[in-house]
Formats: C-alpha cells, sequence, structure tokens
C-alpha cells in the first residue's frame, strides 16, 4: 500500500524561525566515517562518536547547524516528514522508503562513496533456487526481511504467485533454508552473501552512504553554505572517510548444519541480550557451544542433541513463534506483549519466567511538560495542545492499545528503530519506552508519567507446538531444566 | 469547519445516490432480463488470491490496500477487493463450478491507492462475467448486453473500440525476447505505455519497428483484419490470433454493431486472453471487458472458458440525466394544527395509509425536506383535515384519510 509521508502538524521545521538547519546523523555501523566526513569538510560535532551519550549536539564551526543521532533506519523517514533538513543514512533505507510511499518529500543529494552495498533477493546456497522457480504456481514463499517494502515490491515484479513477506528487526541470513525459503538482505556484494551460505537469486538495488534531503526545505530555506562545504569535501585528493575500514558484525552462517530429526527449535538472542542469555543458559548446565561472545555461530549446540538453536533477534522471536518457525524462544516479555497486542489470538505463550533482563515499560514526557500522570497529559490536550499527540516508540502495539484505552482522542504513533529518547520534544510529545534505572531519560531531562508493566526475560512456546506428540514430552523436560536454573521449580 | 474525510474518500450524497441507484437499476433490469443472476463477493480477500491469479500487473498491486488480519501472524496478508472479476471467479470455482454455464453479475466497490488524493481511492463497478464458453457468440452476447444498457440510460454517442490480447501477446511473442525484457515490456503496455514497443531492443528489429507502426493504425471493420493477415512476416501463431479476432468482429458486423479497431485500447489487465473491448463516451472510458480463457484455471479452478466487463459506475453516473420521476406531485407533507398525542396518532394513520396508496409522505411536525405539492394538516378534532395544493394556492377540507387520498390521487395521477 503507499501513501505519502505527510508533515507532522507540530513536528514540521520546528526551528525554521531561528535558521536553525538541522541534520539527522546515524547510529552505529555508519558512525566512525560519517564522523571523519564531517570532521573533512570541517562541519565536526565534538559530541558525534560512539561512546556519546548526548543525542543533540551543534556544529563546531557553523553554529546554526544542529544534529540529532537517530537510528540509521529512521533517518529518511524523520527527513521526510520535515522533522529534519538534512539527513545521512545508507540508500537502502531511502529506497525501502520510497518503495511503500513514492511521493515521499525527501530525494538523495549526493552518494558519500562508503557503506557500498548491494540488496539481494537470496535463498539458502543448498536450495538453490533461481529466479526461473519464483513464478511456479504451488509454492508459498517464505521470505524474510528488514526491507518488507522493497521485497514486496520485487516479489509482485518476478510473478510470484503465492508469498508471505516477515518484517524483521534483523538477522535475516539467519533464516533460510530451515525457516525461510527467502531473505531480502544487505550484502557487500556476491561473494559476502555467499559466505553466509546464500546464493542470490536477484539484486533488488544498489546501496551506499548518502545525504538525502527534506524537498520542502531545499525550497524554502537557503543552506548553500552547508552544500557549498559538502560539495568541496568531495573534491578533497583523499577521502579519509572512504578508506577507513567498515564495520563488521556478521555472525558465521554456518553452513554444515543438519537440522536434527524429531527435535525442536529454540531461538536465541543476539545483540545485548546475547550475554545475559548465554550466563543464564551457563546456569542450567547444558553446555552451549558457540553461543558466546568470543564465539558466536548462528546455528550453536548443546548436550542436548534434540534441541536446534538459532541466533536471531529477541524482537522477531513472538512471531516467529507464532507461525511455527520456532516451538521454543527465550525473548523478553516486552516482545511478547506487542506480539500478542497485534495478534490477540496468537498461539505463543510464557512459559517460564527467567527473571532476568528486568526493565519496566513506561510512558515517558519531556521535564517541562506540566502534567504527572497521564490523566494529566489528557488534559493538556483536552485544551487543544499536543494534539494530536506524538508517541514515538519501537513497541508501535503497546502504544497503539494503551492510547486507546486511556480514551486519547487524537494520536500518532511513530515507529522507531531505537534511540527513541532524542525525539523528545521536537519530534514527538511522548515516548512507550523501557528503562531499568530511569539513568538515560534523566540525563535527556524526560520524565517518567505511567508504568505500563514490568518485564523480564522469558521462555515462550507455541500452544500447538505443545500439543504435539513427537515435541510435547521435550518440551516439558526444556521446561523443567529452565524453571530449575530460574529458581521458579 | 474542519473536514474529517479521508483523503481519497467521498460522500454520496441524496441527489448522487438517486442517479446512482438509476444506474444501477438500468444495469440491473437488464442483467436479469438476459438470464444473469446477482452474487456478491466480501470486501475482504487474502492477497494470494489477487498474486497467484498473475494478472494484475506490479503497478496495480503496489497499490492495493492491504494489511494483517488480527489472526495474521502466519503473515497472510488481507487486501480490500482491488478487482472485482478474481474474487467472482473464486465464488465461482468455489460454488458453481459444476455448472455448464453460469452467467453472473454484480455491483461493487473497489479499492485501490491513488497519489493526488483528488481521484477516489474507492470506486464502484457493474460487472458481468459468462462463463463455461469459447464461443464468439458469447463476446457478442455480452458486447450487445452492455451497448443496451447504455442506450436504455439514454447515453448517445457512445463509441466501441475492440483489440485482441491474443493477437497482442502474439506479436511480443514474435520479438524473440528475454523473458525478463518480455515482462518488462508488458508491464509497460500494460499500464498503457505503448512507446515501449518502439524503444525495444529485439533482434527481429524489422519487425519490432513493423508493430510499433501497426499499434498506430486504427481501423474501421474487419476488412482490416484481413489486410493485417495479409502482411508479410506474419506467422502462423499470430494469423491464428487473427481469424480468433475476426470472428468475433465478423459476428458484430452481421449483428450490425459498429466499432473500430484500436490496439492501443487495452490497458491494465493481464488477464484478458482474446477480445477486449470498451465503450467510451467523448473521453470518458464507460466500460471495459473481454475474454479470459485462463483465469479461472489461475485462481485454482479446472480450465473454463470465460468472458465478461465492467462498468466504471463513477463514470457512467456523469453522464445520466435523473430520470424525472415527478415526485412533488405525489409527496404530502403532513403537520398537525396542534401537537397533541392523538393528532399525533391521526398524522400517523393518514400517513400509513397515503403511503399504502403509493404516495409519499413525510412528517412536518418540525419541517421537512421533500419538494412538495400537497401539504396536509391534521386538525385539533378527529376526522378533520386541511389539504393544500402548493401548485395552485387553493385549500380543501376533508374528513377523512380516504377523501385526503382521492382528492390527491385525483391530481397525482397526472404524474403517473
Amino acid at each position: 500500500m503507499m501513501s505519502s509521508i505527510s508533515s507532522g502538524a507540530s513536528g514540521k521545521l520546528a526551528n525554521r524561525a531561528g535558521a536553525i538547519t538541522r541534520l539527522a546523523l546515524p547510529k552505529g555501523r555508519m558512525l566512525a566515517r560519517t564522523a571523519e566526513l564531517l570532521d573533512a569538510i570541517g562541519l565536526g560535532f565534538d559530541a558525534y562518536n560512539s561512546n556519546t551519550r548526548i543525542y543533540r549536539m551543534y556544529s563546531k564551526t557553523m553554529p546554526s547547524l544542529s544534529a540529532k543521532m537517530l537510528n540509521e533506519r529512521d533517518i529518511p523517514v524523520q527527513v521526510a516528514i520535515g522533522n529534519y533538513d538534512f539527513g545521512i543514512c545508507t540508500s537502502d533505507w531511502l529506497q525501502e522508503l520510497q518503495a511503500r510511499y513514492p511521493a515521499s518529500r525527501v530525494f538523495k543529494i549526493a552518494d558519500l562513496g562508503f557503506e557500498e552495498a548491494g540488496i539481494f533477493l537470496a535463498g539458502s546456497t543448498s536450495s538453490g533456487i533461481s529466479r526461473k522457480d519464483l513464478s511456479k504456481s504451488g509454492v508459498m514463499w517464505r521470505i524474510v526481511t528488514e526491507y518488507p517494502a522493497l521485497a514486496e515490491a520485487a516479489a509482485y515484479k518476478m510473478r510470484l504467485k503465492k508469498f508471505r513477506i516477515y518484517p524483521l528487526w534483523g538477522s535475516a541470513e539467519a533464516y533460510p533454508p530451515e525457516n525461510a525459503e527467502l531473505a531480502v538482505l544487505r550484502a557487500g556484494d556476491e561473494k559476502v552473501l555467499r559466505s553466509m551460505n546464500l546464493t542470490p537469486v536477484s539484486k533488488l538495488c544498489d546501496s551506499n552512504a548518502c545525504i538525502i534531503a527534506n524537498s520542502d526545505s531545499l525550497q524554502k530555506g537557503n543552506f548553500s553554505d552547508l552544500l557549498k562545504r559538502l560539495t568541496s569535501g568531495f573534491k578533497l585528493k583523499t577521502k579519509l572517510w572512504q578508506q577507513r575500514e567498515a564495520v563488521k558484525s556478521d555472525i558465521p552462517n554456518d553452513i554444515d548444519f543438519k537440522a536434527k530429526k524429531d527435535s525442536i527449535w529454540l531461538a536465541l538472542a543476539d545483540g545485548h541480550q546475547q550475554v545475559h542469555t548465554a550466563a543464564f543458559l551457563g546456569k542450567t548446565g547444558v553446555n552451549m557451544k558457540g553461543y558466546s561472545a568470543d564465539n558466536l555461530l548462528r546455528r550453536p549446540s548443546c548436550d542436548l542433541d534434540w534441541v536446534n538453536f538459532k541466533v536471531v533477534r529477541p524482537q522477531d522471536m513472538p512471531q516467529q513463534v507464532a507461525n511455527g518457525n520456532f516451538d521454543l524462544a527465550i525473548t523478553g516479555r516486552d516482545w511478547l506483549v506487542d506480539h500478542l497486542y497485534q495478534f490477540p489470538s496468537s498461539p505463543v505463550a510464557e512459559l517460564v519466567n527467567l527473571g532476568f533482563g528486568w526493565v519496566k515499560v513506561v510512558a515517558v514526557v519531556c521535564e517541562d511538560v506540566p502534567a504527572d500522570s497521564i490523566e494529566g497529559l489528557k488534559r493538556i490536550i483536552e485544551k487543544g495542545k499536543m494534539t494530536p499527540l506524538r508517541i514515538a516508540t519501537e513497541y508501535v502495539n503497546i502504544a497503539d492499545k494503551y492510547l486507546r484505552d486511556k480514551h486519547v482522542a487524537r494520536y500518532r504513533v511513530i515507529p522507531t528503530w531505537g534511540a527513541t529518547e532524542v525525539y523528545l520534544p521536537e519530534d514527538a510529545d511522548m515516548l512507550i519506552e523501557n528503562t531499568e534505572t530511569g539513568q538515560t531519560l534523566a540525563r535527556h531531562k524526560l520524565k517518567i508519567i505511567d508504568t505500563l508493566f514490568e518485564s523480564t526475560a522469558c521462555l515462550i512456546g507455541n500452544k500447538q507446538s505443545l500439543a504435539q506428540a513427537g515435541k510435547k514430552a521435550k518440551i516439558a523436560r526444556l521446561v523443567n531444566i529452565f524453571r530449575e536454573a530460574a529458581g521458579t521449580r | 469547519m474542519e473536514t474529517q474525510k479521508c483523503k481519497g474518500a467521498r460522500d454520496l450524497l441524496p441527489q448522487d445516490m438517486e442517479k446512482f441507484r438509476q444506474v444501477e437499476e438500468a444495469f440491473l433490469n437488464s442483467c436479469l432480463n438476459w438470464g444473469y443472476r446477482e452474487i456478491k463477493t466480501p470486501t475482504l480477500e487474502y492477497i494470494h488470491l489477487f498474486t497467484q491469479a498473475g494478472t494484475l500487473t506490479p503497478a496495480m498491486l503496489g497499490r492495493v490496500y492491504s494489511f494483517l488480519d488480527w489472526d495474521g501472524w502466519g503473515g497472510e496478508r488481507i487486501v480490500l477487493r482491488p478487482d472485482g472479476t478474481i474474487p467472482a471467479v473464486r465464488l465461482y470455482n468455489e460454488n458453481m463450478a459444476d455448472q455448464k454455464i453460469s452467467r453472473l453479475c454484480y455491483i461493487t466497490n473497489i479499492f485501490a491507492f491513488e497519489e493526488t488524493g483528488k481521484e477516489n481511492r474507492e470506486k464502484w463497478q457493474c460487472g458481468v462475467e459468462l462463463l463455461g464458453d469459447s464461443n464468439p457468440t458469447s463476446d457478442a452476447e455480452i458486447i450487445a448486453l452492455a451497448l443496451e444498457i447504455v442506450k436504455s440510460l439514454g447515453i448517445s454517442r457512445v463509441e466501441l473500440k475492440l483489440s485482441h490480447a491474443g493477437i497482442l501477446k502474439a506479436l511480443i511473442e514474435e520479438l524473440k525476447l528475454s523473458a525478463e525484457a518480455k515482462e518488462a515490456l508488458l508491464d509497460e503496455i500494460l499500464d498503457g505505455n505503448w512507446q515501449a514497443l518502439a524503444g525495444v531492443k529485439s533482434s527481429n528489429k524489422d519487425f519490432a519497428a513493423a508493430v510499433a507502426a501497426l499499434m498506430k493504425l486504427k481501423g474501421k471493420s474487419s476488412g482490416f483484419l484481413a489486410n493485417l493477415k495479409s502482411l508479410p512476416s506474419i506467422s502462423r501463431n499470430l494469423k491464428n490470433e487473427i481469424d480468433k479476432f475476426a470472428s468475433v468482429s465478423g459476428l458484430l458486423d452481421t449483428l450490425g454493431y459498429s466499432y473500430s479497431i484500436d490496439f492501443t485500447s487495452i490497458k491494465g489487465f493481464e488477464y484478458y486472453t482474446g477480445l477486449c473491448f470498451k465503450i467510451v463516451s467523448g473521453n470518458r472510458k464507460i466500460c471495459s471487458g473481454g475474454r479470459y480463457d485462463n483465469l479461472v484455471g489461475l485462481v485454482g479452478g479446472k480450465k473454463t472458458p470465460a468472458c465478461g466487463f465492467a462498468f466504471l459506475l463513477d463514470e457512467l453516473v456523469q453522464l445520466v440525466k435523473p430520470w424525472s420521476r415527478q415526485k412533488a406531485d405525489k409527496t404530502v407533507l403532513i403537520r398537525t394544527a396542534r401537537e397533541n398525542a392523538a393528532s399525533i396518532k391521526a398524522s400517523f394513520e393518514l400517513a400509513g395509509a397515503l403511503r399504502r396508496a403509493g404516495l409519499v409522505a413525510e412528517f412536518a411536525f418540525c419541517g421537512s425536506q421533500m419538494t412538495a405539492r400537497w401539504k396536509v394538516a391534521v386538525q385539533d378534532k378527529p376526522g378533520a383535515f386541511v389539504i393544500e395544493d402548493q401548485s395552485k394556492g387553493v385549500q380543501k377540507k376533508v374528513k377523512s384519510a380516504n377523501d385526503v387520498i382521492n382528492f390527491i390521487g385525483g391530481f397525482g395521477k397526472v404524474g403517473k
């Protein structure tokens, strides 16, 4: 479905009057090279480094240039809706946005000459899927991807008869062949793809780091100073930012893996939760191999030879358990709740509270908002302020249900992929966020006005798997092992 | 006042609905008289119904309204019906496939995103499908039916344009393109860009040029087809398709329907296999249809020949003049001289009697909306009514509801 992303009423170029140019900079993978580029063209930001805890910053040499650090994937959207005049990101995210919203008010100004890669439609090397196979009838293609709009457009274009797209937070390469036939994912080139045990079926587009701009900003404002500096940068003989080594974070995709027959699938977390999950598994005594920070595999193993493991994003686990790709998963209750709000009759349930990874999910506003509760905030809204209420969150379904239940008349949920604190106050009015100590919130001058629920890591399972004769006893055994380790027996 | 209507959505007001119903009525009357039976399919369908048919272009599929249902964790997307024929074929496959011939008609809304929001994203169609027959008589039948409906709506100066998907596909086959290039070319053509043919990189370059030139020709009758067939470098496959086309156009000649041949008039749907037609009035396309012998099989049924058409209701209503129903002569406004329980009861009884007698009765206790010739004031004492004929400015007192009906009915006859 397509639509144009329209500008948020209150968020749009809020700083136009003061002639502040707003720039959205990427966190993570691209940060070091982007910082190098900004330094080279004399627009450096002191605080723009991977250790920073400051998300809002000003240029050393151009005081009218302000920047915030966002998740790369959010940058095209934020530039398109006019919250930022410019942004730096890889072009795949821009193309993903434009695939769904062709009329978006954003376009690419220039390539920056790094992070060059392609977006591929690929299948597992062992499955040998070719382009010709795709238009066969009678096959249900499961496509996993962080790029659902590009994947959908490709599926239509290649005349796939039946397909399902599973949008992911990440780790798409881990799914084929057992849990999906196809993945749409970014890879440096076909060689990199093959090293992940994947074979390209089609290259959907190229991707590289680029600078993007809001179309309305360029029409109305004068940014010639910034653009001149950028152009001068491109004329430099040595482009340090292009020479710097790219960040690599791929987890090896084990090639000689064979799923054991009559075994069960258990999904384990990558990313931040990996260390905690590994520590917990250590307590169970199952003796994991390939699931430690220094030796992380996509398909680890353990002493129990009737369990297959796969390492994926915790956010993606509930839906993948619901559709039967995994029987069990260790994820956060927050993601289970979000899933169940989207799909109330889902067969996924919490089996064991594992106790670690405690956070609370809270409603957050800026310190200077004169309200200490959601009711107080509603009174402000009733006076015609902050309406429609803009809520930035990673928990789209939790936020949606919360605001419905609280009878907030007009609101807009802004989906984000992380670094949500930075959205207040300019780009959102409220957050639904998780917090452990509240320190990050306090540092950003934010306050909690409501606690929705508490979340810990838990073992989730598919109720239908629980009822299957071949799996029932194995799952029960594993549940017992986990209960014992969690001390909830 | 701030408008709260969705972008690209539209309200149909009473005056719109009168014309709307008028078109529906004319459509249904004709269809039922020709032996067609009405069906309705649900607004929601699975998206794979449309992707597996392989009959909507990627551009059309990219404009489909789709979402995950509350139980959609399996990833199966639901769509708001983007097309009328494919669901009708699904209904046929699941319920009527054992019937040798099925003549079906429906009035349905279809949904497709439109960029500017100035066009309607929800459109209405009146569709007809004739399933189970491959003879040219069926093609001729649906064309004749469509033209009859147009005529019964009083729309004159319409043009019937014919094209042929079989010929078009055979022509593209001759270009000997790679699978991908062929797909891309078809997409362009189906989205209406015939220029794409001129730019095609074919090994059969002369042929491509001839085809591009051919597409610009617009012939008047089946003689044109005979000429086409006699051109050098025409393959046997292509000749076969031209013969098929000629058999239908010849039949239309016999039946006395005039038409023009315009290959570029086909657009949008991949499901046509044979004759395609559209009916235009000025610049307005009001109807399009054709033969789709593969669709039933593609949607999961057994291979069944079929053809059909759809009227674009939104275009059609622009062309019809509202029927003059002379309703004012048959409309009565009823009020009470004084508002009390007895007079209100008498008013309800009088209104009931008038309606049973075929008149329109609207209460005017606190205002009314109909344009009416008659006003009746129900008096305080039982059995007393004052009738006012507003067209003549005269009043008359009568004693019973029957007297009212007789008095009004006498004049009402004027307006039928």
